[in-house]
């Protein structure tokens, strides 16, 4: 052996430097390694704001980048983040996108499916806040813009984890909220044209999908009356009798747009209280009071029993 | 904690709305006749006597949406330099001298006892029963395809002592 040292110093160099490369790579590797285990042990103890730097590194290193752990912990590190930094916190929504970013690609990489109830599990977490946010905003901020992008966000996360998904039910439930929500604005903020328009939007929506949808029907039946009843509300007593003539006429329009959705929530259901009540109004302010009284009394007979 | 709390008061608020809303509790009626009451006082002339004092609209009958949408009215609007002022009873009180009679439904039965007894004395009279135009009244309020319109007496305007003007006829059903 010390013979074969001796023989060629060459020989011998050449070894020590493949040597020491080996050592380099070997200790990188384990460095990789070791952030990652260090990284996951700070998530352990909940300080995953340190923990996520060293992620930032594991993920882009050669040896540890196509690892479905690095990313799975980078997710589980980001949503936990997160939720730390308030509920429905808009302005950090970069945190719960990364998060749910990560998770994808932990799924793509984990082919021996060692993760993976894990990362849907997150996913179906960072899916129902893209709900929940999508719904806050509606009410907190009437932007339905943002909230319609974090409702897509919803479906397209929920369709990854159950690409069987029936939407139907939830693009109701959505589109009734805001519906609702814009009809009371409209009401509220002194019958603005622009939440009455974006609650028609959102309700015929939902009749689209459910023509027999009661809510839906009622909502829009009292926002069609309600923009006719604006009309002559704002109307000045002394508008000349030709122009009282064309308001009447487009409140009368808007009355009979209101009419069909009320009957068919009669139809429905002939004892909806709130169906009959509304009929009674509209057909009275088609001036009609023969129908009007017709619906007065069923409502009346209705409350005797 | 009171983000927490802020936010989940929201998505309650949020869901709570998926009630049903509320239709306005408005009487559409009463505006649409308030409005061309008033509209009816500048194309009729009351007789000089009548052009001082108030400007009284007379309601025979009871309802609380006329009565109301007339006094929302009468604080906002004159006839002239004239206030508005609106007197509600069931039947024709002798004291008042008003300018115009409105006859309620309700109250149709009335109206030939109060033509006969303002005729010539400067009130227009306005009902809201079919055919009453042609039974005593200048106007007669009649719904037609879903609007309000009004039937118009030149001649029952003319007994009552009113100066008219022919620009109603272009805009009402002419009776007469």
């Amino acid at each position: 052996m010390y013979k074969v040292l001796t023989v060629s110093k060459s020989y011998s160099y050449t070894k020590n430097i493949i040597c020491f490369l080996m050592l380099v790579i070997g200790h990188n590797q384990y460095a990789q390694n070791d952030l990652l285990f260090d990284a996951q042990k700070l998530c352990s103890d909940k300080n995953y704001e340190q923990a996520i730097p060293m992620l930032e590194k594991v993920i882009v290193h050669p040896e540890t980048k196509r690892d479905p752990a690095s990313w799975h912990i980078r997710s589980y590190a980001y949503l936990q983040t997160y939720k730390q930094s308030g509920p429905a916190n808009i302005a950090k929504i970069n945190l719960l996108d990364t998060a749910m970013f990560s998770a994808l690609i932990s799924i793509s990489l984990d082919s021996a499916k060692g993760y993976s109830d894990n990362n849907n599990a997150f996913i179906k977490n960072g899916a129902a806040t893209y709900y929940k946010l999508g719904t806050i905003l509606l009410q907190d901020s009437l932007n339905t813009g943002k909230s319609e992008m974090f409702y897509q966000k919803y479906k397209k996360y929920t369709a990854i984890i159950n690409p069987t998904f029936d939407f139907k039910q939830k693009d109701i439930e959505y589109y009734n909220t805001m519906g609702s929500i814009f009809a009371d604005q409209y009401m509220k903020n002194n019958f603005d044209q622009k939440h009455g328009d974006i609650a028609k939007m959102a309700l015929l929506k939902v009749l689209e999908l459910d023509p027999k949808n009661i809510s839906a029907n009622i909502n829009l039946g009292i926002l069609y009356y309600n923009q006719g009843a604006t009309l002559m509300r704002m109307m000045d007593y002394d508008v000349d009798l030709a122009q009282l003539d064309i308001i009447q006429e487009n409140a009368k329009k808007l009355f009979k747009q209101s009419l069909p959705f009320m009957i068919k929530v009669y139809e429905l259901d002939p004892k909806a209280e709130k169906a009959l009540e509304s009929l009674q109004g509209i057909y009275s302010a088609l001036l009609d009071e023969e129908k009007a009284n017709e619906f007065k009394q069923k409502k009346e007979a209705l409350n005797k029993k | 904690m009171k983000n927490i709390l802020k936010y989940s008061l929201l998505l309650i608020l949020a869901f709570s709305c998926l009630g049903f809303g509320k239709m306005q509790n408005y009487d559409t009626n009463s505006k649409l006749k308030a409005a061309f009451l008033y509209n009816f006082t500048k194309y009729f002339d009351w007789p000089d006597k009548m052009k001082s004092g108030n400007f009284i609209i007379n309601v025979i009958g009871n309802n609380t949406g006329i009565n109301g949408e007339l006094n929302k009215m009468a604080s906002s609007k004159q006839v002239g330099n004239q206030k508005i002022e609106i007197k509600s009873s069931s039947s024709i009180d002798g004291s008042i001298r008003p300018h115009i009679i409105f006859i309620l439904n309700e109250s149709s039965d009335l109206l030939k006892e109060i033509s006969k007894k303002y005729k010539g004395k400067g009130a227009l009279i306005v009902t809201e029963k079919g055919g009453l135009a042609k039974s005593g009244s200048a106007i007669n309020f009649v719904a037609i395809d879903s609007k309000l319109k009004f039937e118009y007496s030149k001649t029952n305007a003319l007994k009552a002592g009113l100066k008219t003007s022919d620009g109603l006829n272009g805009l009402a059903i002419v009776v007469d």
